[in-house]
């Protein structure tokens, strides 16, 4: 039985018509579809980009370790307490938790989490709160208006504002007046050495083989850092949240 | 409807006008006459050169011209992608254009002796990369606190914090 189709003539200019439009029509529209399925690719794709975080041991940090840690990151970014202010700078901070019935007390750093899903994110207003590929959280000051809904935002009241006029801010820490702030994971060294990098913080307290702040690829199953999380596991602060954090604590 | 005969010989005047200031302006500042009333009665920017460095990263006349399109563009590709690899960041133009680190001199932004400034405040560009950035090398910053703390050292050329504070309010730093 002869169909409709069986019946239609072919004819070899159209055909060719059809498929030279057909060409023209992939080359003008293919590439925006291409790039975008590859600038999709290299953000989730989840074995080759990283995700950096820290494992923070507080049973090997004591109260002097953690104020070294905050000098620490005060002298590789400049920041410093302004005279007097209630508003001062905060990029890292000191923990203090209290067990009341049996006096044990235990101190931890306090800094950005660098949350996979950060909340400071979600509600900035211009895209200055942003997330890199690689995990790293940061404020893009260049956009930043200053209206700290961020800080708002942000349960781990890791961010600040800078309300005074600054001087002598350091080449790989610019900061000023009207943008708000937060630990930056040290990007800068993440940038230079990759997963040799060394945080300003965690350089301050590391003595000898076992490390008391490890830096470290959450996402590569083989790093130093997903082998202790692995073996010991750890914390996450506020995990209820489920703004999964990259800074995890053991010993808590 | 316009009157076409009071227009145009107004706007010929008008212009016969404006087209004499500007000749007048121009041939002032061809002539260099920078303490004179009137017109033209800026200095031409004598920015610090650079003590122990041979070229710029580009011809002198593309940084003249470009120079902020280049920083725009590395800028945004450091701070979003953390590529540090480019040839024009503002740390490696300030790690040149200053004094050396061996030199006495510490030279401050708001200072016209900065290579940015000097321009900057010629050209009447408002610009406040250096409310944030660091305006000189770590070498000299370093340097610069040290000779902060110690006021009483004299010819160092640095200005000191509050002359610091009045120049960035003369030339309109907000």
């Amino acid at each position: 039985m002869a169909t409709e189709l069986d019946n239609i003539e072919i004819r070899p200019a159209r055909r060719r018509f059809v498929q030279g439009a057909a060409a023209l029509a992939t080359t003008l529209i293919a590439p925006g579809i291409l790039l975008y399925k590859t600038g999709q690719a290299s953000s989730n794709g989840a074995a080759k980009t990283p995700r950096w975080g820290l494992l923070i041991d507080t049973n090997a940090l004591s109260e002097a370790d953690v104020d070294a840690c905050v000098s620490a990151c005060q002298r590789e970014h400049g920041w410093h307490s302004e005279a007097g202010s209630a508003t001062d700078a905060q990029w890292i901070r000191k923990l203090r938790l209290s067990d009341e019935r049996s006096g044990q007390q235990q101190f931890l750093p306090m800094m950005c989490q660098h949350c996979a899903d950060p909340p400071c994110v979600d509600v900035c207003p211009t895209g200055a709160s942003f997330k890199r590929d690689d995990g790293i959280v940061l404020v893009n000051k260049h956009t930043c208006i200053g209206c700290r809904y961020c800080m708002m935002a942000c349960p781990y009241k890791a961010r600040s504002f800078i309300h005074e006029t600054l001087y002598d801010q350091l080449p790989v820490a610019p900061r000023g007046k009207g943008t708000v702030e937060s630990c930056t994971l040290c990007v800068h060294r993440i940038d230079r050495d990759g997963a040799n990098a060394v945080p300003a913080c965690a350089e301050a307290v590391n003595r000898g083989e076992h490390k008391a702040i490890l830096f470290g690829d959450l996402n590569d199953p083989q790093s130093e850092i997903s082998q202790r999380l692995k073996s010991h596991g750890a914390t996450r602060i506020r995990a209820d949240l489920g703004v999964d954090p990259g800074v995890r604590y053991q010993g808590l | 409807m316009i009157d076409c005969s009071k227009a145009l010989p107004f706007l010929l005047v008008s212009l016969l006008i404006s087209t004499l200031l500007g000749w007048l302006a121009f041939t002032q500042a061809v002539a260099g006459e920078v303490e004179s009333s009137g017109f033209g009665a800026v200095a031409i920017p004598q920015p610090h050169k650079p003590d122990n460095a041979s070229a710029c990263v580009e011809p002198l006349d593309i940084m003249r011209r470009e120079h902020m399109n280049l920083l725009l563009h590395q800028r945004d590709a450091t701070v979003l992608d953390g590529e540090r690899d480019g040839n024009y960041s503002l740390v490696g133009c300030m790690d040149c254009h200053n004094p050396a680190a061996s030199a006495e001199t510490v030279i401050r932004y708001p200072d016209p002796q900065h290579f940015c400034a000097g321009c900057h405040l010629y050209a009447s560009v408002k610009i406040d990369c250096f409310e944030c950035h660091a305006d000189r090398g770590l070498a000299k910053i370093e340097q610069g606190r040290l000779a902060d703390s110690n006021v009483a050292q004299p010819g160092s050329g640095l200005l000191s914090l509050q002359t610091f504070q009045m120049q960035l309010g003369d030339t309109g730093g907000d």
